[in-house]
């Protein structure tokens, strides 16, 4: 059984990334690959014995407090360094850094990816394509947030921005480590990038997967990718 | 007595009124901007003379404007909006109007100027949620805004549906409010208190926040009800605080909806708009065949990602027919979901294949102006 935990939707479910995990279900149920989806809220403990976590866009309080849920145990690190998938999106990819800044104050996140955060001077909103070294085809997504995220030397960029913003800096998008990935692209983004879904599967399981031939997936994926 | 410079901008703003109908425009916002360009002071000019009521929130602003401006209408001659016209221009062409009253719907991001503009004698604030991301950015950036203009307006009277926290945040330090509850109702983005960041505390659809924000104390409590038997509520209570007698509404007739014969069948349009609308609307009965139209310009929010946050489970079943320039974001979201979706290039050919007589028919914002406006 693969194990989806979908963290704190109620706080990191403002951009629609709650899609990510019932597309995740839905492509391992494609090819026979039993999986269920656990709704952690910010009262919940994090389990330990999940496959793939997913985190997230959210506002400001809300994405403060999740950091403050996810602190408790460094149980998002631990289950990171087993090997389990971790993929956060936006405000749930800053909490996985060293360090956010807002415009008060500056937090300590998770250490997960080696990233830090602080405000940009606007809003970068609208469509984003990017062209990730670990797909074939570019990546594409929506982008809604007003921050910049600097890499540091251990983070590797997820993705080099072909249109849109991404990180606001540097031309890069999102970060990884391992089987760690924080990017900007809601969308949901493997709602929009079945081939990234794919990937996180096969990370998880260890093992490649059968291709499926989704004729609406690939459809509207490449639609969009033809709209860049 | 309006000024000359005032007087001179209205002949002119109406003259351009009477060209744009001309060309086939409907002709609402070209005379409200050229009166603003002439005479930029000329909403709060002209609300001067008028009892000013206001209307805002992210779902049902229109049909419930409507439906207080019949209500007020007892009362004498009411210069409204046109249909959605809500940003300021819209709001000076009908304030033009030589009518005493005044009742505006009015856009949540335009709310706080045109508050500060016309001191109205009545605002009604109906519910804040998700809509147009990519423009109001966060829920809680609107409701900043509203908290601080509502603080301010200090000869208004608030009606606030506090069921909904960022509403009751938003008026929570206004001098006059009527905050009515219908028993409480679940918000999707209602996990965070908007007043203090906590981490707000819900127990079966009541809220009560450790800094005292709750809907648990209102000054009217009605039982619960879909957002068009609310509304109608609402609309009422603010005619009874100008004067006017109760009016009594159908269940649906504060509804976006209008009933088209098309193809010799009847095709019923719901506006949908954002995930309120679309699951107040998937939460209704909805004929065998279901039509969705999902477009993705401005006013219907150009990321289309909130999709994912409502649930279409309730079109397992039914026959499901997907249009719009966005159609392809919708059928792969229901697909995801276990519904099969047809993709057809327009409401005329879904209502082409239909074998019922009648089709329920979800539109986006655009689509639904285009399609039966």
């Amino acid at each position: 059984m693969l194990e989806i935990i979908r963290i704190h939707n109620e706080l990191l479910g403002t951009y629609g990334d709650r899609g990510n995990a019932d597309v995740l279900q839905f492509r391992a149920g494609l090819r026979r690959i039993k999986s269920r989806i656990t709704d952690i809220s910010y009262l919940d403990p994090l389990p330990r014995s999940g496959d793939i976590y997913l985190l997230g866009g959210a506002e400001d309080a809300a994405q403060l407090l999740s950091l403050t849920a996810l602190r408790k145990g460094s149980i998002l690190a631990r289950a990171a360094n087993k090997g389990a998938v971790v993929l956060a999106i936006c405000a749930g990819f800053q909490l996985l850094g060293n360090t956010y800044k807002t415009r008060d104050e500056e937090f300590e996140g998770l250490g997960l990816l080696d990233v830090s955060t602080a405000p940009g001077d606007k809003r970068l909103v609208g469509d984003i394509a990017v062209k990730s070294p670990l797909f074939l085809e570019p990546l594409t997504g929506f982008e809604n947030h007003s921050s910049v995220t600097t890499l540091g030397t251990e983070a590797t960029p997820f993705a080099t921005v072909i249109s849109g913003n991404g990180n606001g800096i540097a031309g890069i998008d999102g970060a990884m480590d391992k089987n760690v990935f924080g990017t900007y692209l809601h969308g949901p983004v493997l709602a929009r990038n079945p081939e990234f879904a794919d990937l996180l599967l096969e990370r998880a399981l260890g093992t490649a997967i059968s291709p499926v031939d989704d004729e609406l997936a690939s459809r509207y994926a490449s639609w969009r990718r033809g709209l860049i | 007595m309006r000024s000359l410079k005032l007087r001179l901008a209205i002949a002119i703003a109406k003259s351009a009124s009477a060209t744009s109908k001309l060309l086939g425009h409907k002709g609402e916002t070209l005379p409200g901007r050229i009166l603003l360009a002439i005479e930029p002071e000329a909403i709060s000019l002209l609300a001067q003379d008028k009892e000013v009521i206001l209307i805002s929130g992210t779902n049902g602003k229109t049909s419930t404007t409507k439906a207080v401006a019949s209500i007020v209408s007892q009362l004498g001659p009411v210069a409204t909006s046109g249909s959605g016209s809500n940003l300021a221009w819209g709001a000076a062409n009908a304030l033009m109007s030589p009518a005493p009253y005044a009742v505006l719907e009015i856009d949540e991001l335009h709310l706080p100027s045109i508050i500060a503009q016309t001191d109205p004698t009545v605002v009604l604030l109906l519910n804040l949620t998700r809509d147009q991301l990519h423009r109001m950015h966060e829920v809680k950036r609107v409701a900043d805004r509203w908290h601080v203009e509502c603080s301010e307006a200090v000869n208004t009277i608030f009606v606030a549906d506090i069921d909904d926290p960022f509403i009751n945040y938003s008026i929570v330090n206004a001098i006059n409010v009527v905050r009515v509850s219908f028993g409480g109702r679940a918000h999707a983005d209602g996990a965070v208190c908007p007043r203090c960041g906590s981490y707000l505390a819900w127990s079966r659809n009541k809220y009560s926040c450790t800094c005292g924000l709750t809907n648990k104390i209102s000054e009217l409590k009605f039982k619960k009800g879909s957002a068009s038997f609310r509304n109608a509520i609402l609309a009422n209570i603010v005619g009874e605080i100008v004067g006017a007698e109760p009016v009594e509404f159908s269940e649906s007739a504060l509804e976006r909806s209008v009933t088209k014969e098309i193809a010799g069948k009847s095709a019923h349009f719901r506006l949908t708009k954002n995930p309120a609308s679309w699951t107040e609307a998937l939460q209704a009965d909805l004929h065998p065949e279901v039509i969705l139209v999902l477009n993705a310009r401005q006013v219907d929010g150009i990321d289309t990602s909130w999709l994912w946050d409502v649930s279409f489970k309730a079109l397992k079943g039914h026959t499901v027919y997907v249009c719009g320039e966005r159609a392809l974001d919708m059928a792969y979201r229901i697909h995801v979901e276990g519904v099969i979706p047809t993709l057809v290039e327009s409401v005329d050919e879904a209502m082409a294949l239909c074998s019922g007589s009648d089709v329920s028919v979800l539109t986006a914002y655009t689509a639904f102006f285009e399609l039966v406006m």
